[in-house]
């Protein structure tokens, strides 16, 4: 990321198109950005949804659709920082490229600091901007994946039993002593009843031995952290 | 020096009455000597003319008698041829007049009857000389009273001739009344005097002299009976010398050498006072001396004696009364009683004295309590309006109006003095001839930074600074001047600080007009001359920049509103571009052209970028400042303004930590938010005319609002926009201009849509914070 614009590498490269098909949430309060912005990053090929202002964002958005929200900086009543940190309050992820007209290094920072993973000054180049967002939507693109699959990872793992929690907690935790006298005598259980839950876990989390266990722990781990 | 009230009622109730009563008996001691011996002589006079009347008294009778009688004889009543007749007659005569001892009738013939009284008392004893046939006979007959005989007998032994005796003589000779000297009778030894008168016959009658024996021995009796005083003695001495009358009528009779007796003359008398005193008058014999009555006082034997000489009784008598006394008879009652009047008067005049002092301390005393009471207010121990003693009414006026002069007094002196000691105000007295400090109140120690005794030991050009350029003038005030004097001066404290003051002075006179000292009235100006510095520092700064630099924010905050645009020429050109390249056929040259309107797009904004410089320089005078303090020197700048439009600023700031910016920059921003506002509300009526600037921290910026009371901002009108305006002579760029300074200082400033009332702008500022703003990071961060 750069609020450098000019950058001459992509200056002339007005190819950039849409390779992202995730909605483009354009806010802005001036009518002409309002009008122009879009239609450029139409004829682009992105999905673009316009709002007036930060509150009417606010109102039709939903964590679920996911999208890039391009925010203008500075607007009456709310501003786009004020935007961005009510986003953040509220634990959604969006990622957020600012536009700005009043652009200097103290608001470009104010920006960044919220989370934003972009900020540009205008005028700026449309393809720079197509660039910027097919960017954010590829991170977004990766970061939705990794959601789903933490989600499908811990609906698995949500269908454990409590005992089953601990046995799995134990193994991850120590896998050196996964065998099941060792894990019975540990939580004060037999071992045919560790046997008997293991293979109960390794049936709800449709895994074939203990290794794949803690392999699938571990990614939960590394994916919802 | 003025008189004690106490003092004089001593002396006028004691001292004054015991004067007096000195003086009454003083004078009455010298007077009272004299009168006595006045009243001693007007006794003595008394006791003379007592004495003369008496004498007369006693013989005048006899006088009248023996001349009835010799009238008798002459007149043939008597036979007195017939000697018995005669005889007869005689001794009824006798009778009838007491003071005669004998009376008798001679004639020329040498015949002689003669009646007088014998012993005892009642006895008479007759001598009869005849001559009958040439015959002599004396016979002596006694006889009682009755005229019976008692015994007779005949004295051929007699040889008694009346026309031999001297009174015989004398009356024949004169041919009148005549009177003896007196002379001691020979018969009866006592002294007396004889009175003879001739008898002419007339017919039958026989010429011859009756005479009378009158005994003057009951003129002694009754001197003897005079009280003179208590041993004063009456005489009556003859005008030959001779005491013919003396109370002790044994001291009269004298001896001759012959066996008679005769009067003793006052040269002999033993009698030595009367000796001393009465004889020198005598001493030329036989001359009666002719004296007016004379008083004398003589000395014998060691006492005073008074005397008194009455003249001679008459021609017939030429008698000359005698009275002398010892003065101490008449005057030692008084001299005793004198004395014991001195001591009554003494012992009045201390008990009276006594009283008078007790009188006038009872009358000083209210006095004294009242000159006590003044005393103790005059030294401030006592209040006056504390109620005074019971005293006189006088006094008690006079004390109302003292009282009533005093509170008033005491009130404005207190009220001075609290003036003085309270006065927010530092004051000083200072003499106005030396220059000397007298009294300072604590404002002025504050101000000074000295105690009050350390800085009543200075002069105040102590206080002058020196490096004052006006110095020598800076003290002129202490000139013996009319006129208040207002002046500034630079003044050093005792840390050696200099500060500002502002000096009034005043010249406090007395009645005459002589000046008693300065009322130096001081205000430390320090502060508000380095505020006063700050604006006209400001006021500078802001027309520097309305001058020079209003075109660079105008063009910086222009730019801001022009990005907008640009930023919309952009897009659409990027649209137009891809439009183009999607139709079939393609003009090169539009497609160049479009580009180059992209292109230009750009550069404009990077123009725009290169203006923000102007404010971005700025940066580099970025200050900690305190906001209200700016508000206020801006709000004096409009104040004219607001003044002009009668409109009111009001500044309602909370408790607002420092914060950092361009001082100049948010000044401007201030002035023109409210110059907004005072225009805006040009139409309201008057008194509905007021700005209100209030503060709160949001979101922990410092957040500054300026609201009026106009008619708010038209909906339809797009704020921050160039060339919006609602001012017929305005250009729209005011608030955009703003805009940009305020977001260039890391703030916003907004239009509050939420006042109905009239227009609400907002902004914020970045409170200061001891790290460097959060705003400024170093270039290139990513």
């Amino acid at each position: 990321m750069t609020k450098d614009n000019t950058d001459s590498e992509t200056a002339g490269d007005t190819a950039v198109m849409a390779d992202t098909d995730l909605p483009v949430f354009v806010v802005d309060d001036d009518r002409d950005v309002r009008t122009s912005l879009p239609r450029a990053l139409r004829k682009r090929g992105f999905t673009v949804e316009v709002f007036d202002s930060a509150r009417s964002f606010m109102e039709s958005c939903d964590n679920e659709r996911p999208g890039c929200l391009v925010l203008d900086y500075r607007m009456p009543g709310m501003s786009g920082l004020e935007l961005q940190k009510h986003m953040n309050d509220l634990g959604y992820s969006i990622p957020i490229i600012f536009i700005s007209g009043h652009g200097g290094v103290p608001e470009s920072v104010q920006a960044i600091k919220g989370g934003a993973v972009d900020f540009l000054e205008k005028p700026f180049r449309p393809a720079v901007l197509a660039e910027r967002i097919n960017a954010a939507c590829k991170l977004l693109v990766v970061e939705l994946e990794a959601r789903a699959e933490c989600a499908q990872l811990r609906a698995k793992f949500d269908r454990l039993t409590q005992r089953e929690s601990e046995i799995v907690a134990r193994m991850v935790e120590n896998p050196a002593e996964i065998s099941s006298k060792e894990i019975g005598r540990f939580l004060g259980i037999s071992p045919r009843t560790i046997d008997h839950h293991r293979a109960r876990i390794l049936e709800k989390l449709e895994i074939k031995s203990a290794a794949e266990l803690i392999d699938l722990a571990g990614k939960l781990e590394r994916i919802c952290s | 020096m003025k008189n004690s009230l106490g003092a004089l009622l001593a002396l006028g109730f004691a001292g004054l009455q015991f004067l007096t009563v000195l003086l009454v008996v003083f004078s009455s001691y010298l007077t009272s000597e004299r009168a006595l011996i006045g009243h001693a002589r007007d006794l003595l006079h008394d006791v003379g003319t007592n004495t003369i009347e008496h004498s007369k008294g006693f013989l005048s009778p006899a006088h009248g008698a023996a001349v009835l009688a010799a009238r008798l004889a002459q007149n043939d009543v008597v036979a007195s041829d017939d000697p018995e007749q005669l005889e007869k007659l005689l001794f009824q005569q006798l009778q009838l007049v007491p003071q005669f001892s004998g009376i008798f009738f001679g004639t020329d013939d040498g015949e002689f009857v003669y009646v007088m009284r014998s012993h005892p008392v009642g006895r008479f004893r007759s001598k009869i000389i005849t001559y009958a046939g040439g015959k002599r006979t004396t016979e002596l007959i006694w006889r009682n009273d009755k005229f019976e005989i008692l015994d007779r007998k005949f004295d051929p032994t007699d040889t008694y001739d009346p026309r031999e005796r001297p009174w015989f003589k004398s009356a024949r000779e004169t041919n009148g009344t005549i009177w003896t000297d007196p002379y001691i009778f020979f018969t009866s030894q006592q002294p007396g005097l004889t009175l003879a008168s001739p008898v002419e016959s007339g017919g039958q009658g026989r010429k011859g002299v009756m005479g009378v024996d009158i005994e003057i021995s009951s003129i002694s009796d009754f001197l003897s009976r005079l009280k003179v005083g208590h041993t004063g003695k009456a005489l009556i001495i003859n005008k030959n010398g001779d005491v013919i009358a003396h109370p002790d009528q044994g001291l009269i009779k004298i001896e001759n050498d012959d066996g008679s007796l005769r009067f003793v003359t006052i040269g002999e008398i033993d009698d030595p006072i009367a000796r001393t005193a009465f004889s020198p008058l005598f001493k030329r014999d036989g001359e009666a001396p002719v004296v007016p009555e004379t008083t004398s006082q003589f000395v014998f034997d060691g006492a005073t004696y008074v005397s008194v000489v009455m003249p001679v009784v008459s021609d017939i008598l030429p008698w000359t009364i005698a009275v002398y006394a010892p003065q101490d008879d008449f005057t030692e009652v008084i001299k005793h009683n004198r004395a014991t009047n001195i001591w009554i008067a003494a012992l009045v005049a201390v008990v009276t004295g006594a009283i008078g002092l007790i009188l006038a301390n009872y009358i000083h005393r209210p006095v004294r309590a009242f000159a006590v009471r003044s005393a103790l207010i005059s030294q401030g121990e006592l209040d006056p309006s504390e109620p005074p003693p019971n005293t006189y009414k006088e006094l008690e006026n006079a004390n109302d109006a003292l009282v009533q002069e005093i509170v008033a007094r005491k009130k404005a002196e207190r009220e001075y003095g609290q003036t003085f000691e309270l006065s927010s105000r530092a004051m000083a007295q200072v003499a106005s001839d030396t220059g000397q400090i007298i009294r300072v109140n604590e404002r002025f120690c504050d101000i000074t930074g000295y105690q009050p005794d350390e800085i009543t030991r200075m002069q105040f050009s102590d206080l002058a600074d020196p490096a004052d350029p006006r110095f020598p003038s800076s003290t002129e005030f202490l000139a013996d001047n009319d006129l208040p004097l207002n002046s500034e001066m630079r003044c050093i404290c005792k840390d050696g600080t200099a500060i500002w003051v502002k000096v009034n002075a005043i010249t406090i006179r007395n009645q005459n007009g002589k000046p008693l000292h300065a009322v130096v009235t001081m205000d430390d100006v320090t502060r508000a001359k380095a505020k006063e510095q700050q604006i006209l520092q400001l006021n500078r700064d802001l027309s520097h920049l309305a001058r020079g630099k209003t075109m660079g924010q105008m063009a910086s905050g222009l730019a801001h509103e022009l990005n907008q645009p640009l930023a919309a020429i952009a897009q659409n050109v990027d649209a137009a571009l891809l439009t183009v390249g999607q139709g079939p056929e393609t003009d090169p040259e539009l497609r160049e052209i479009l580009v180059e309107i992209e292109e230009q797009s750009i550069r404009a904004g990077d123009i725009i970028r290169a203006l923000r410089g102007f404010i971005a320089k700025d940066e580099g005078n970025r200050t900690t400042f305190d906001f209200g303090e700016l508000l206020e020197q801006t709000r004096r700048l409009v104040q004219a303004d607001a003044n002009e439009a009668g409109a009111v600023i009001q500044t309602r700031l909370s408790d607002l930590p420092r914060v950092e910016g361009n001082r100049v920059q948010i000044a401007q921003v201030i002035l023109n938010l409210l110059r907004n506002s005072i225009e805006a509300m040009a139409g309201q009526p008057e008194g509905q005319k007021k700005v209100l600037v209030f503060s709160h921290l949001k979101d922990g910026q410092v957040c500054i609002c300026v609201e009026d009371t106009g008619p708010g901002i038209d909906p339809s009108i797009k704020l921050f926009s160039e060339f919006e305006t609602t001012k017929p002579d305005g250009m729209g760029l005011g608030l955009s201009i703003c805009r940009s300074i305020i977001e260039a200082n890391g703030g916003e400033l907004w239009h509050d849509e939420s006042c109905k009332s009239g227009a609400r702008f907002c902004f914020t500022l970045p409170p200061h914070t001891d790290t460097p703003a959060a705003g400024s990071p170093a270039p290139g961060t990513t």
